[in-house]
């Protein structure tokens, strides 16, 4: 794990919201707290915990991280678990209940719950719980997931144990369900810091454009999400289409192929075959490890599109917005959380909508800018990693105040 | 020393879910007669706080909801024009909304039960409150703290007092009256209109209104 301190954050979010967060720390100091999620590396969660465990662990709250150990048979159940919360139907029999169950127990075996709190990321480990009355420690579930419209069964299953945990936090006020425990709204976040985000030489961003052969002559209009059918790349050739005929420009589709999806590949086709023949379109298919230049190809973007048909929270939405471009994103999933209306970006329904806002903004680049400029102001406030740390050390306060509306320290 | 000293405070929030919603104004309603008090200074006074560095037509969620999904224009403008000044209890602006929406609903029965494009989510709100290391003892170190205090402590001081203090006045111009004996300066800061300016802007007008009165 990286060692990286607050202060690394201080010039992005300035002194006064640094020294608020010393605050908040001060009094939390020393309290011993465990996270437990599924994977150390690769994927969104591990993530955030990468960077914000040992930011807890800099204010000096005693921060572990542990990760469920399980065969293939017990990840092959959670992923099925997974899809089900999505509300894929699956047949969850008997079997896949007992392996479930028998990992999570093999793994409260000898586990040191000696702390203040404990919590518990996604489905995987939730079974977690049934060691509570092991500890004093109090027990947090963090859903990562849109369980928005769950397969019955599953979430009927899961809910019996998530109804035993002291709080549950979701992603978005979408994703919350009625429970008999209180439910707080914890966003994804976004690193500044990382190499996704982080500020760019020009002459880098000059190489990687070059290096992928996206000459920078005209406009770029941008979608950056994996080769899926729910990301609409075909309905993004055809918004752009419809741009074309009034303005000149390019358009760069690029992103990794769904390695799970086993119709990434002919999604892929389909996108070259609608995009044969115009040069100005660029398929660029990067490796999982391209975060510096997925960044490169955001900052040298004049909009970005996120057109999605579905989607989780999105959050290269956040990433495009913090690099202060302006954004044209579908009003599905977690994106109207990061897209305010005329304010901090476009909202969309149809490809028609998309195309009609592209041209707009390509003909009005002072409010373009403006987008751009208050989306960053927007993802400073609410989607950094910051942000999320001041949500944990809020919570770790308020498990320490149950009931309590006003809490004064 | 002019008068007692003003401890600067800054107050944080965590949103919680109440996982109730609306899909109509009839709905809305309902959520509005039984949700609790901080639900509704969530949703009218701290939710805006995080959109600060703009302006935008409607600091209230509630008018927002009903503007953008609802498109109940005339509505949401009314909601929209209720100022926080002219309110001392939560119970208050409570009535005062529902009495608007029931108004509104009995003129234009079509609005009751259209449906919205997207729903309203209610939420409601834990506050933190925590000193700062900030204190004032006149009005040279005022300014010096203002200059640099963060967002949350003037919105906690100049918007989230009066509900808390239950009085038409804010903690700057209450100590500024009280302790300083600075009568016009207290008004002159009661009268910045929160409503048509960022808290960075509002920073800017305390500033230049304190420095004015330290040069006078």
């Amino acid at each position: 794990m990286s060692l990286i301190s607050l202060m690394d954050y201080e010039q992005i979010i300035g002194k006064e919201t640094t020294e608020e967060l010393y605050l908040l720390a001060e009094r939390s100091k020393g309290r011993r707290i465990k996270m437990v999620n599924s994977t150390a590396a690769g994927g969104g969660v591990a993530e955030i915990l990468s960077r914000l465990i040992p930011l807890l662990n800099d204010l000096g709250i005693d921060t572990h991280w542990e990760v469920i150990k399980g065969g293939e048979d017990f990840f092959g159940v959670t992923k099925k678990i997974h899809n089900a919360l999505h509300g894929e139907k699956i047949s969850f029999t008997q079997r896949m209940k007992e392996i479930f169950l028998d990992v999570n127990r093999e793994n409260l075996r000898d586990n040191d719950l000696d702390q203040d709190i404990i919590v518990i990321h996604d489905p995987q480990p939730v079974i977690y719980i049934e060691a509570k009355g092991r500890t004093p420690a109090k027990w947090v579930w963090r859903c990562h997931i849109d369980i928005s419209n769950p397969n019955v069964e599953v979430w009927e299953f899961l809910k019996g144990y998530v109804e035993k945990y002291n709080v549950a936090l979701f992603s978005s006020p979408r994703f919350s369900k009625k429970l008999p425990i209180p439910q707080f709204l914890f966003f994804p976040s976004i690193d500044p810091l990382s190499d996704k985000n982080r500020e760019l030489e020009p002459e880098f961003i000059d190489q990687v454009l070059e290096r992928l052969y996206i000459p920078r002559d005209k406009p770029i209009i941008t979608q950056i999400s994996r080769f899926d059918h729910l990301k609409d790349p075909i309905g993004v050739i055809r918004a752009y289409r419809a741009v074309k005929r009034h303005t000149d420009c390019r358009l760069v589709l690029a992103g990794g192929e769904a390695s799970d999806d086993p119709e990434g590949e002919a999604v892929l086709d389909e996108v070259r075959s609608e995009a044969k023949g115009d040069s100005d379109i660029h398929i660029v298919l990067l490796p999982p490890t391209s975060s510096l230049e997925i960044n490169a190809i955001q900052r040298a973007s004049t909009i970005i599109l996120q057109k999605s048909l579905k989607e989780g929270f999105g959050l290269t939405v956040s990433e495009a917005l913090w690099k202060k471009k302006p954004v044209i994103g579908s009003a599905v999933g977690g994106i109207p959380a990061q897209i305010i209306p005329n304010l901090t970006g476009a909202l969309v329904h149809s490809i028609d909508g998309t195309a009609y806002q592209i041209r707009y903004l390509l003909s009005h680049p002072d409010i373009a800018k403006k987008l751009g400029e208050y989306g960053h102001e927007y993802v400073k406030e609410k989607f950094l990693i910051t942000r999320n740390l001041r949500r944990y050390l809020l919570l770790f306060h308020v498990l320490s105040h149950p009931g309590e509306r006003i809490i004064h320290l | 020393m002019e008068g007692n000293p003003f401890h600067f405070y800054t107050s944080s929030n965590l949103v919680e879910l109440t996982g109730e919603k609306a899909d109509t104004l009839e709905e809305l309603l309902t959520l509005l007669q039984r949700c609790t008090g901080s639900a509704i200074f969530y949703h009218v006074f701290q939710s805006y706080r995080e959109r600060h560095f703009a302006i935008e037509k409607y600091h209230s969620d509630f008018a927002q909801w009903i503007f953008n999904s609802l498109d109940e224009e005339a509505l949401a403008e009314r909601l929209g024009f209720l100022d926080v000044r002219d309110f001392i209890t939560i119970r208050n602006f409570r009535e005062t909304m529902l009495q608007i929406i029931t108004d509104y609903i009995h003129k234009y029965p079509q609005s009751r039960n259209r449906q919205g494009k997207t729903p309203f989510y209610l939420c409601q709100s834990v506050s933190v409150v925590m000193p700062t290391k900030h204190i004032a003892w006149g009005l040279e170190d005022f300014h010096k703290i203002i200059e640099k205090l963060g967002i949350r402590s003037i919105h906690y001081h100049l918007i989230e007092a009066r509900l808390r203090l239950g009085i038409h006045t804010n903690d700057f111009s209450y100590w500024l009256r009280t302790s300083l004996k600075r009568e016009e300066l207290a008004r002159r800061i009661e009268e910045i209109d929160i409503y048509l300016y960022s808290l960075e802007e509002i920073r800017r007008m305390i500033l230049q209104k304190v420095k004015e009165e330290i040069e006078s």
